[in-house]
């Protein structure tokens, strides 16, 4: 291609750029328009600045902790945390059998399978498998929604502060999995070596709030520390201990889709009515 | 779940075997599965409220039924006991991608296939058990994650047996 046809074409290229921007204009809202990098120049500045953060991105993070937290440091209940926690009754059922989505913050506590960051300007992705969700975690400079609609995963908005990423995510639908504390050993359940045993599952507040302290111990580790603000359960905001991820580069470590309801219900082949739950229907056949 | 509506089709026109149909029992063992699941990250070899984790049976025999599904996979297996007699066990392996990741296969496993399986089994003697390992007749050997910790899951099998390491089953 000539030099002259490369030019023209960039010039009617623009040109059609620009005439897309007049007719969209008017109905971009500047509440709804955040900055976006258009021009070459101003892409390759917005990737350069993504390539000078710490490299969170190739690869995939397996969770090397425990799934529950132990919460040793003993928080500093609400009364009615307190009362909740001594009238629990460890059940045998779990909040997220079935396939429940279990939501932000114990949903990157099950480890089993990887997590995937990914990103673009002004946002990061975390692709966890074991669930089969993916957070959005803005980097744009934004601020958090006034009424943030309610999700598993809540609105997230991420910052770097040297070569920590720091996440601040509200808007928590009320029935995420939200581990508040955990039974002593003399009040479990004896015998029970469950990861999840003696865990107490409960309610959180409407303004739960996590922020995420995500950063590289080295090359192959990762660490993630959060601090929980939820005044209905924490007079003080309650830091959990950090959480190690480490790095997996080879094949079988690429992310995988999950799609935890393909066991879940089944049209009965002979009623041809919808059965709920039969993860084990293989043992009555 | 479509591949498991035709497994079913295909099992209720095609295969008959006197197999009794309880209706009770099934939370819990879903639940004892799901626990499986939830293990990943304890340190290898907990136990389970349903399986004898500490016990480990070798069973031989017929695939009926292989499902590769989330949240579990699910091995049926038809054991022919000493007496004659036949015996169904219901098998429950980790997910589907831990599997992969460990090398398994969907297409590994097909009805019909001879199989040896190293089993957790239930401790209430019904014939349910928690897979450990896979022999299959070609020779491949495959290892249930379920129990590993994020080390190994991230890193693949440690250690793959070459022979049953259980009781065998009579």
């Amino acid at each position: 291609m000539s030099p002259n046809r490369v030019h023209r074409q960039l010039r009617t290229g623009a040109l059609v750029a620009l005439s897309a921007l007049a007719l969209a204009a008017p109905a971009a809202r500047a509440d709804d328009a955040p900055a976006v990098a258009r021009t070459p120049e101003q892409q390759a500045a917005a990737w350069q600045e993504i390539a000078r953060q710490p490299d969170f991105w190739q690869g995939t993070w397996q969770s090397i902790n425990p799934i529950a937290d132990d919460f040793s440091t003993p928080p500093d209940y609400t009364p009615f945390a307190r009362d909740y926690i001594a009238k629990y009754k460890p059940a045998e059922d779990s909040p997220f059998t079935n396939c429940k989505p279990l939501g932000m913050p114990f949903v990157q506590n099950i480890g089993g399978m990887p997590m995937k960051f990914f990103q673009s300007p002004g946002m990061i992705a975390l692709y966890i498998e074991t669930s089969g969700m993916t957070r959005f975690i803005h980097t744009d400079g934004r601020q958090h929604s006034e009424m943030p609609n309610p999700s598993y995963l809540g609105e997230s908005i991420g910052h770097w502060e040297g070569g920590t990423l720091v996440v601040d995510t509200t808007g928590l639908a009320p029935d995420t999995v939200f581990q508040i504390g955990r039974l002593t050993n003399d009040v479990r359940v004896q015998g029970d070596h469950s990861p999840l045993a003696g865990v107490v599952f409960g309610p959180h507040g409407p303004n739960l709030r996590l922020v995420e302290r995500m950063r590289l111990l080295d090359f192959n580790t990762l660490e993630i520390q959060t601090t929980i603000y939820d005044d209905t359960i924490f007079k003080s905001p309650y830091a959990l201990p950090p959480r190690k991820f480490i790095r997996g580069i080879e094949r079988r470590n690429e992310p995988q889709e999950w799609a935890c309801t393909d066991n879940r219900d089944y049209l009965d082949p002979d009623t041809g009515k919808l059965e709920v739950n039969v993860k084990d229907k293989a043992q009555d056949r | 779940m479509r591949a498991i509506y035709w497994q079913n089709l295909m099992h209720s026109e095609s295969v008959t075997m006197d197999v009794p149909h309880k209706r009770h029992g099934k939370w819990k063992f879903a639940l004892a599965a799901l626990a499986a699941l939830w293990a990943q990250n304890a340190d290898a070899h907990h136990s389970f409220a349903k399986f004898n984790m500490a016990k480990l049976t070798t069973l031989t025999g017929t695939v009926r039924e292989f499902t590769w599904a989330n949240p579990h996979t699910w091995l049926i297996v038809v054991v022919r006991k000493a007496d004659g007699s036949t015996e169904q066990w219901s098998l429950v392996g980790s997910s589907p991608n831990m599997m992969a990741r460990w090398g398994w296969n969907a297409g590994d496993i097909k009805s019909g296939d001879k199989i040896v399986v190293d089993v957790h089994p239930g401790l209430d003697g019904r014939p349910i058990g928690s897979i450990q390992n896979v022999f299959l007749a070609k020779g491949k050997v495959l290892v249930d994650p379920a129990g590993s910790n994020g080390q190994a899951l991230a890193g693949g099998p440690v250690k793959v047996p070459t022979k049953p390491q259980g009781q065998p089953y009579k």
